[in-house]
């Protein structure tokens, strides 16, 4: 009971600060915009640069305000979820952290003002959305969603920093406002902006990067909500506002957005048409209204730019609410999709009239806010030509047939189900957004004013957005009336088309992105189970698995060298004999190492050869060496033996028969007298050539004496690499730890 | 079972194999020799007793049981050598006293900062060792079989 609380306690917090954030949005925007601009990297010449201007102000608003509502949709949905999957609610905490984190990364992102902290931001809303998307941890189906939606949105931010580092190749800054201020075209410019866009256009499922998000439904209904209406997928049509100033230097990066735009419209809407699961029609309608976005945002210019802005605005109200009111009728009924609901309009006519106002809105009807976004849109599409003012048409008729067939197959017709009363938070976010449409529709000054301060900024002009009522046949006007008649064509027509709708979506599922990526995906995973299973079958084939690429490469090195002078044979004297005589008993123990088969016999001939080798070292003059190369083999031995008494008896024997085995006895000696032969040229060759440049070493002996100290080699590890030796012993212990928990569960004692 | 003269050597051996090691880590910034194989040469002195008297006696004699924080320790005195002078604004690693500089002689021992964290790789290799040597030898053990 005590954890309830505290899980209430935490979404309570969760909303509060959402409350708190958007109200400080608004003041802050109201004042005029505020910043902070400290250094951060100063060798980097990056800064912590965040100001709050009109596009900052209108993406923060989103992200806080449609936080307002959907946090507190969260706090009386999640228990019930939770529940209802037999879950702690302790969870609940978790969620809530994690949305605020993600309203938190949104804020970031919109207010940043220097790209590589924008790229930060960029990729901890991808992060806490995977967290989110995945929040049902325990469905398979989840779990692939979520890292479905990581993959295609985290690897497209790789073309994203890829854009940003090159913009900073070209122009030595990654500060937006002295991007936009420096970008004059070019063709490194337009393939950065090219790379910047692809990872934009994937974070708003732009097609064909656009399957992952009706996938991402299989998240919680607050996380659909708040990811796909005003949060994760704003952020790419954000960033192509924020550096929309850049883009427009070059004309074939518009004329890619507004094809990517429009092909976006014609997907999502005809899919939205086609589908009966609730939350995925919302996930196909996002996928098209964020198409009218990039279509606008393509267009250009100031027309352009307003409407793209007011449009964002505009259709999170509205798409938010809808997604929170098929989350309610799923808790009220069960019902998940069309064919399952049906005639709650007077079970439920607060969520009726609520997302009513809100479907309204999306339909773009007069008197919401929503008829505004579509003026605007057809404006800016009219002023481009008639041929995108039909398509604009068309798509908005495609938009106005799957809102109606959303709202009228949810709470018209026959009931097919029962309803359950529900809690006021699941009803009354939905009528406060619906109501905001409505207010929008009616007194538009406020929002109006909004995104002409967010299209001034993505502009970088003046971008007026004049939204107002003509009671005139201006071409607004009717394109909007072609619209509504459009659109009711295709409702009462869709029983006609559906069996070639159902056709063709499944055709596009058998061919589209989707099904690339899923094989994509499938081929990587097999070849990495096949790299796996060469290599690591056992110790000996992962030793031939270094060494034989090792060796072609060495071989290669070898081959294209000149040989003349390469292999000198130096002088040989009396005194060299004992150095002789050491190096041949290491050889001899390595050729005894070669034919032993029992462990224990192999550990005392391999202590064998390196015993043989500190010789060699003292007599070429390198004590340090000897002594370390001496006490080492001494551990390493007793170690190894103690080591074979851990391992089972089955193990070893197994072990010593396969290199027994006919394959092995020609495959090992053939590497290893091969790889030897070509270590052997290296070497010689390397000692043919002393460097007389090199005086790294002089220079030490010199310094030593500088550092207080006489043995060069000590000096040299604890003071001159001593940041190596650092790292080294740091991986002592690290290995120590990893002793202690393959031998003891991780005790040290 | 080792026998009566394997159990007088490793006793007779302990305390020179000790002031071996303490001689090659104190000497080694003049002479052969560095933390590490000090502590390595330590730890084998103490991998002696355990082969001639069971890991039973030795912890019951030895204070081998702190050779974990022995290894930490040691750690964190070689980081903090390494990463103290930086919060001054120095690079890492940065001597005290400075190269040239007056150095604290006792005897042949000189106090330096880089000897400071020579003694801490000492510690943690000693450490490591000896605790990896109790996890073996203690899992050998508990499986009933004998080394």
């Amino acid at each position: 009971m005590r954890l309830l609380r505290s899980s209430a306690a935490a979404g309570a917090a969760a909303v509060a600060l959402a409350g708190a954030a958007a109200v400080a949005v608004v003041a802050v925007w109201r004042s005029g915009g505020a910043g902070v601009d400290v250094a951060w990297l100063p060798s980097w010449g990056v800064r912590l640069a965040f100001r709050l201007d009109g596009l900052g102000a209108l993406y923060g608003l989103l992200a806080t305000g449609i936080g307002v509502a959907v946090f507190a949709y969260a706090t009386a949905y999640l228990p019930r979820h939770l529940e209802h999957d037999e879950r702690p609610q302790a969870e609940g905490r978790r969620f809530h952290a994690l949305m605020v984190l993600f309203m938190v990364a949104m804020v970031g992102l919109a207010t940043a003002q220097d790209l590589l902290l924008l790229f930060l931001f960029w990729d901890l809303t991808a992060v806490a959305s995977y967290l989110l998307i995945g929040f049902d941890r325990q469905h398979r189906e989840a779990r692939l969603s979520a890292l479905m939606a990581l993959l295609v949105t985290g690897v497209s931010a790789v073309l994203l920093l890829i854009g940003i580092l090159i913009l900073r190749a070209e122009l030595g800054t990654t500060s937006i406002p002295a991007l936009l201020e420096l970008a004059q075209g070019g063709p490194a410019v337009t393939l950065a902006g090219a790379l910047i866009a692809v990872g934009a256009l994937a974070k708003s499922a732009q097609a064909p990067l656009h399957f992952w998000l009706p996938r991402a439904m299989a998240a919680p209904t607050p996380v659909s909500a708040y990811l796909h209406s005003a949060a994760m997928v704003a952020a790419g049509v954000f960033v192509l506002s924020r550096l929309h100033p850049l883009l427009a230097t070059s004309p074939v990066l518009l004329d890619g957005l507004l094809v990517v735009g429009l092909v976006s419209m014609a997907v999502g809407g005809l899919l939205a048409l086609g589908e009966d699961h609730l939350k995925r029609l919302l996930a196909y309608s996002t996928i098209a209204q964020y198409g009218y976005v990039v279509t606008m945002l393509g267009v250009g210019g100031a027309a352009g730019v307003a409407a793209a802005c007011f449009y964002v605005l505009a259709h999170a109200l509205a798409k938010s609410a809808l997604f929170l009111t098929s989350g309610a009728v799923t808790e009220a009924t069960g019902a998940k999709a069309l064919s399952q609901a049906g005639g709650l309009a007077r079970a439920m006519p607060a969520l009726a009239v609520g997302s009513g106002l809100a479907a309204a809105g999306l339909a773009a009807l007069p008197l919401t806010v929503g008829f505004f976004k579509d003026e605007l849109f057809f404006k800016a599409a009219a002023e481009r030509g008639p041929w995108l003012a039909v398509l604009a048409v068309a798509s908005a008729a495609l938009t106005f047939a799957y809102v109606t067939r959303f709202w009228t197959g949810i709470f018209l017709g026959p009931r097919r189900r029962p309803a359950r009363a529900l809690p006021g938070r699941l009803v009354l976010p939905v009528v406060v957004l619906g109501g905001l449409v409505l207010a929008g529709g009616v007194v538009v000054a406020p929002f109006a004013a909004l995104s002409e301060d967010a299209a001034q900024v993505a502009a970088a002009a003046v971008a007026p957005v004049e939204a107002a009522y003509h009671l005139d046949l201006r071409a607004e006007n009717v394109m909007a009336l072609a619209t509504y008649a459009a659109g009711l064509a295709v409702v009462a027509g869709r029983p006609r088309f559906s069996g070639a709708l159902a056709g063709a979506i499944r055709l596009g599922r058998r061919v589209g992105p989707e099904r690339a990526y899923i094989a994509g995906l499938a081929a990587l995973n097999r070849m990495s189970n096949a790299i796996h299973d060469v290599e690591m079958r056992d110790l000996r084939t992962r030793v031939v698995a270094v060494l034989v690429p090792a060796g072609v490469l060495v071989g290669a090195g070898v081959a294209v060298t000149p040989f003349e002078g390469a292999y000198l044979v130096g002088s040989f004297t009396r005194s060299d004999l004992p150095l002789v005589v050491a190096l041949a008993a290491c050889a001899l123990a390595a050729l005894v190492v070669a034919r032993l088969r029992r462990h224990l016999a192999l550990a005392l001939g391999l202590s064998g050869v390196g015993f043989s080798l500190a010789v060699a070292y003292e007599l070429l003059g390198a004590p340090d060496v000897a002594l370390v190369a001496v006490v080492i083999e001494t551990l390493f031995m007793l170690l190894f033996v103690a080591v074979f008494a851990l391992l089972p008896r089955a193990v070893l024997r197994r072990e010593t028969r396969l290199a027994e085995l006919g394959s092995r006895r020609i495959r090992d000696p053939i590497v290893g007298v091969v790889s030897g032969l070509l270590m052997l040229l290296v070497v010689w060759a390397a000692l043919s050539r002393p460097t007389p440049t090199d005086t790294s070493a002089a220079r030490q002996l010199d310094l030593a004496g500088q550092a207080h100290g006489k043995d060069v080699v000590t000096v040299i590890l604890a003071d001159f690499r001593g940041l190596d030796t650092m790292v080294e012993v740091t991986v002592v212990v690290v290995a120590l730890l990893g002793v202690a928990a393959l031998l003891r569960r991780g005790k040290l004692w | 079972m080792t026998t009566v003269l394997t159990r007088m050597v490793a006793r007779l051996l302990l305390v020179p194999v000790l002031m071996v090691a303490a001689a090659i880590l104190i000497k080694g910034y003049v002479d052969v020799g560095d933390g590490f194989a000090a502590g390595v040469i330590a730890a084998l002195g103490v991998l002696l007793q355990y082969l001639a008297f069971g890991r039973a006696a030795v912890e019951r004699v030895l204070p081998v049981r702190h050779a974990p924080k022995l290894a930490i320790g040691g750690l964190l005195v070689a980081l903090a050598v390494a990463f103290i002078p930086v919060l001054g604004g120095q690079a890492p690693l940065q001597h005290a006293p400075a190269p040239g500089a007056e150095v604290i002689h006792l005897g042949t021992l000189e106090l330096l900062t880089a000897v400071a964290f020579d003694a801490g790789v000492f510690a943690l290799v000693l450490g490591m060792v000896v605790a990896t040597i109790h996890l073996i030898a203690s899992t050998v053990e508990e499986r009933g079989e004998q080394p």
